[in-house]
């Protein structure tokens, strides 16, 4: 059975860090009562602990699938200890005495206006935030305490800590297996089958959090008024008119990019679990060819109308993930088959680290120098490909390929196809890289977004959850 | 007689050993009956009201669910006490349990704290005895939930409901029921509820009309039989969903319309009733006497059943022959 699915890429070597994403999504969604705490879409620094705090410990929050003797089993049924999360795991939502600021009592200084608690009401002291580590704030605390320098040894991380950072900006990745709709004892969560997204019907959500603790991602949000969890939904209302998510749309580094992707359901079980080194290939392997004249066929006959396949061929996630390999899932060992893919960034290309931890700019030799870039390649794979070191090199080898033909030609003055030479040692054509420079370079067409005609919701329309038990 | 005693015990074990893994009924002479009391008059919802401290109650004892996920892990034997009463146009429960620790939802900020709630639920139909867990097609349950803090709602289980979709469509439900356990529409939502926590105890009034005109709800009638089942669940272990303490099936006896007057109230008195009737698979009611946290499995279910049910024989057994000699 092939299915279409919306997918995101976000390109980390350009994030600003500047937030418009989670503030727009805040503002859009969840700016009311009974989500104050909560951020759909939020962005972290790197190295840090994230949001919710350390959100990618297992250990501690128990999200995810594992695999036990080959079959693939939810993690809070595995071990049954899990809680779902707390306000302090979060933070303390709070806003400002803004009254002050307008009605001051007269006096010698400035007025201010103080933090106040937005359950109690009371001025409060501020000790955390969605994104408290920002830029690194209080790396040297917090920055240790990421579950990404696995495998990496102290001393080094002591020395990276100086010289690099990145932002991860996150939301629900809609899953092609998600956690969530597994875990959900009254089949509240659903995966709908026309794009993918994942979805909590608040008529029959009863509030259970066993979601909450099964997303791995911790995308799932209880909202202490109405008693029901609450997710990203992908923008779908703005979607269905043609309009990409508002995170997307608003992205002032124009990083995100939005499309349709072909995969075979069938599929998703085997994929999922794959061993750990080949999961990101294993995930790969599921995103078809919509040019595939067999694919096609298949798609028309499973109900992918014209315009959704005709949208996959033209999807920058497509590119990206499947055939340029250049985009990667965010901790594929969850194996959740998430669909929002990131490419991992570069930061800056040809700075390596130097001895005594100093910038160390190698410019002859601009791709064998991957492989002591400043942000630490293991790091990285821990990220986006759950420890497999040669998926991150490679989308990594590709992008700096890419400035090096361009380079040619804008700095050298080399023709395009003397500058060519570069591409073919990382299989990438002429049109890849001019492809690749319209959207990762100009930010040009970054959504393509088909809509079609919604029939009335009908429960049969969802993709019915592998369950575990 | 000896050898009649000691065969009837081993038959005793063997019926009780093959029913209960058949998950078939299990019934002793003493059926679990709740009464319903005629009162004349408005029942009150307040369940301090002297009327629910001198009306006889019956003892519902519960153990833990562990057929379907999410099963109980983390538990505390508990009994319910229960009352039942109608004035010709409304039915109420009065549902009391002893709890050590209030747990509410609600409360701003509180995004982890899990509700104390019961539930009882009826079987739509007199067509047989549905499945005690959600019942099933053929048989589907109407469950009235309440949970503290939220409140109280009208449900239904049972896989469909044997109905077709534009059926389910023309009374405001999904076409295609995918949910095992789904809230009813609006106009169905006929319960209310009034709650009282004190002294280590959630007492609990749930009150409907005796008539209902939705398909899914059930009608009560004076003098008329059907059964009710109990589950009750404990917030501050995390119990939740199918986390949580299940009763079998019980009686539930509406006395005849008495035009003279009420039947009740009696003397204060709690009728213990064993509930061995049941036609869960693996849980006979059981009422242990752990007032500690306890980690359940399975096997322990399985195994204290089975030791129970020996008990109970041979002690019935043990106390027919006393009188006989
Ligand atoms: S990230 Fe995946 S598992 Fe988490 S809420 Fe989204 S779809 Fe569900
Ligand atoms: S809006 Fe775009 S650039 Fe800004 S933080 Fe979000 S993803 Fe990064």
């Amino acid at each position: 059975m092939i299915r279409a699915q919306f997918a995101m890429v976000i390109n980390l070597d350009k994030c600003l860090g500047c937030h418009a994403c989670a503030i727009n999504g805040k503002k859009v969604w969840t700016n009311r009562e009974g989500q104050e705490y909560a951020w759909w879409a939020n962005v972290e620094t790197r190295p840090g602990v994230g949001y919710p705090k350390l959100w990618e410990d297992q250990e501690r929050y128990g999200g995810g699938w594992v695999l036990v003797n080959g079959k693939l089993r939810l993690r809070l049924e595995v071990e049954k200890k899990f809680k779902p999360l707390e306000m302090r795991d979060y933070y303390t939502p709070y806003t400002y005495d803004y009254k002050a600021l307008f009605a001051p009592e007269v006096g010698e200084e400035q007025p201010v206006a103080n933090p106040i608690n937005m359950y109690t009401k009371k001025p409060m002291e501020i000790k955390w935030s969605p994104n408290w580590d920002d830029d690194l704030g209080g790396a040297n605390i917090y920055g240790k305490a990421d579950p990404n320098w696995k495998n990496i040894q102290a001393s080094i991380y002591m020395t990276l800590r100086n010289i690099f950072m990145f932002y991860l900006p996150r939301l629900c990745n809609h899953c092609l297996n998600p956690a969530c709709v597994a875990a959900c004892p009254t089949k509240a969560i659903y995966k709908r089958k026309e794009d993918g997204i994942v979805l909590i019907d608040q008529t029959r959500c009863k509030g259970y959090r066993y979601c909450e603790i099964a997303c791995p991602y911790k995308k799932i949000f209880f909202n202490w008024k109405t008693g029901k969890s609450e997710k990203c939904i992908f923008c779908y209302p703005r979607l269905e008119v043609g309009l990409p998510p508002i995170c997307v749309e608003t992205c002032v580094g124009r990083i995100r990019y939005v499309g349709v992707v072909l995969y075979d359901e069938d599929k998703v079980l085997e994929a999922a679990s794959a061993p750990e080194d080949k999961l990101v290939a294993a995930h790969r392997s599921i995103i078809l060819d919509p040019f595939d004249p067999k694919v096609i066929k298949q798609a028309k006959a499973d109900g992918v109308p014209d315009n959704f396949i005709k949208a996959a061929q033209e999807s920058p996630a497509y590119y990206m993930f499947k055939k340029w390999e250049i985009a990667l899932p965010l901790h594929p060992e969850y194996r959740t088959l998430p669909m929002v893919f990131y490419i991992p960034p570069l930061s800056p290309v040809i700075a390596s680290m130097g001895p005594n931890g100093t910038y160390d700019a190698k410019y002859e030799s601009i791709i064998p120098s991957i492989d002591e870039m400043r942000i630490p390649l293991q790091y990285l794979a821990n990220m986006f490909a759950a420890g497999n070191v040669d998926e991150v090199k490679k989308a990594l080898k590709r992008l700096v390929a890419i400035r090096e033909f361009f380079r040619r030609i804008n700095v050298e003055g080399m023709s395009k196809m003397a500058a060519a030479s570069v591409l073919q040692e990382v299989g990438l054509s002429i049109e890849d890289a001019d492809l690749i420079y319209k959207w990762l370079a100009l930010g040009k067409d970054r959504w393509v977004i088909p809509t079609r005609n919604r029939p009335p919701r009908l429960a049969s329309q969802r993709i019915p959850s592998i369950q575990s038990s | 007689m000896r050898k009649g005693t000691l065969l009837g015990i081993i038959l005793g074990i063997v019926v009780a050993a093959i029913a209960t893994g058949l998950g078939a009924v299990l019934a002793t002479s003493q059926t679990p009956v709740i009464l319903v009391h005629y009162k004349q008059g408005a029942i009150p919802l307040n369940p301090d009201a002297s009327f629910w401290s001198s009306v006889s109650k019956v003892s519902i004892p519960l153990s833990p669910q562990m057929l379907v996920y999410p099963q109980t892990y983390k538990s505390i034997s508990r009994t319910l006490k229960v009352a039942a009463a109608y004035n010709g146009t409304h039915f109420a429960l009065f549902i009391e349990w002893k709890d050590s620790t209030k747990d509410v939802e609600g409360i701003p900020g509180n995004i982890s704290a899990f509700a104390d709630a019961v539930a009882a639920e009826f079987p739509v139909n007199s067509s047989g005895m549905p499945y005690i867990c959600m019942g099933d097609t053929a048989h589907p349950v109407n469950i009235v939930f309440w949970k503290a803090g939220r409140g109280v709602e009208n449900m239904v289980a049972g896989s469909g409901y044997g109905m077709q979709p534009g059926e389910k469509y023309a009374i405001g439900m999904e076409e295609a029921t995918t949910s095992p356990v789904e809230e009813l529409p609006p106009q169905a939502q006929i319960w209310v509820a009034s709650a009282k926590y004190e002294n280590g105890m959630w007492k609990v009034v749930l009150m409907r009309p005796m008539g209902s005109v939705f398909p899914l709800v059930p009608s009560f009638k004076p003098g008329e039989t059907t059964s009710v089942a109990f589950a009750n669940w404990e917030g501050s272990l995390d119990q939740r969903a199918g986390m949580h303490e299940i009763s079998g099936w019980f009686t539930l006896k509406f006395a005849p319309l008495t035009a003279t007057g009420t039947v009740t109230p009696t003397p204060a008195k709690t009728t213990t009733v064993t509930a061995t009737k049941t036609v869960t698979k693996t849980t006979t009611a059981t009422v242990t006497k752990t007032t500690t946290v306890v980690k359940v499995n399975k096997g322990v279910i399985i195994g204290l059943s089975v030791v129970i049910i020996v008990l109970a024989v041979a002690l019935g057994l043990a106390l027919i022959r006393r009188h006989t000699t």
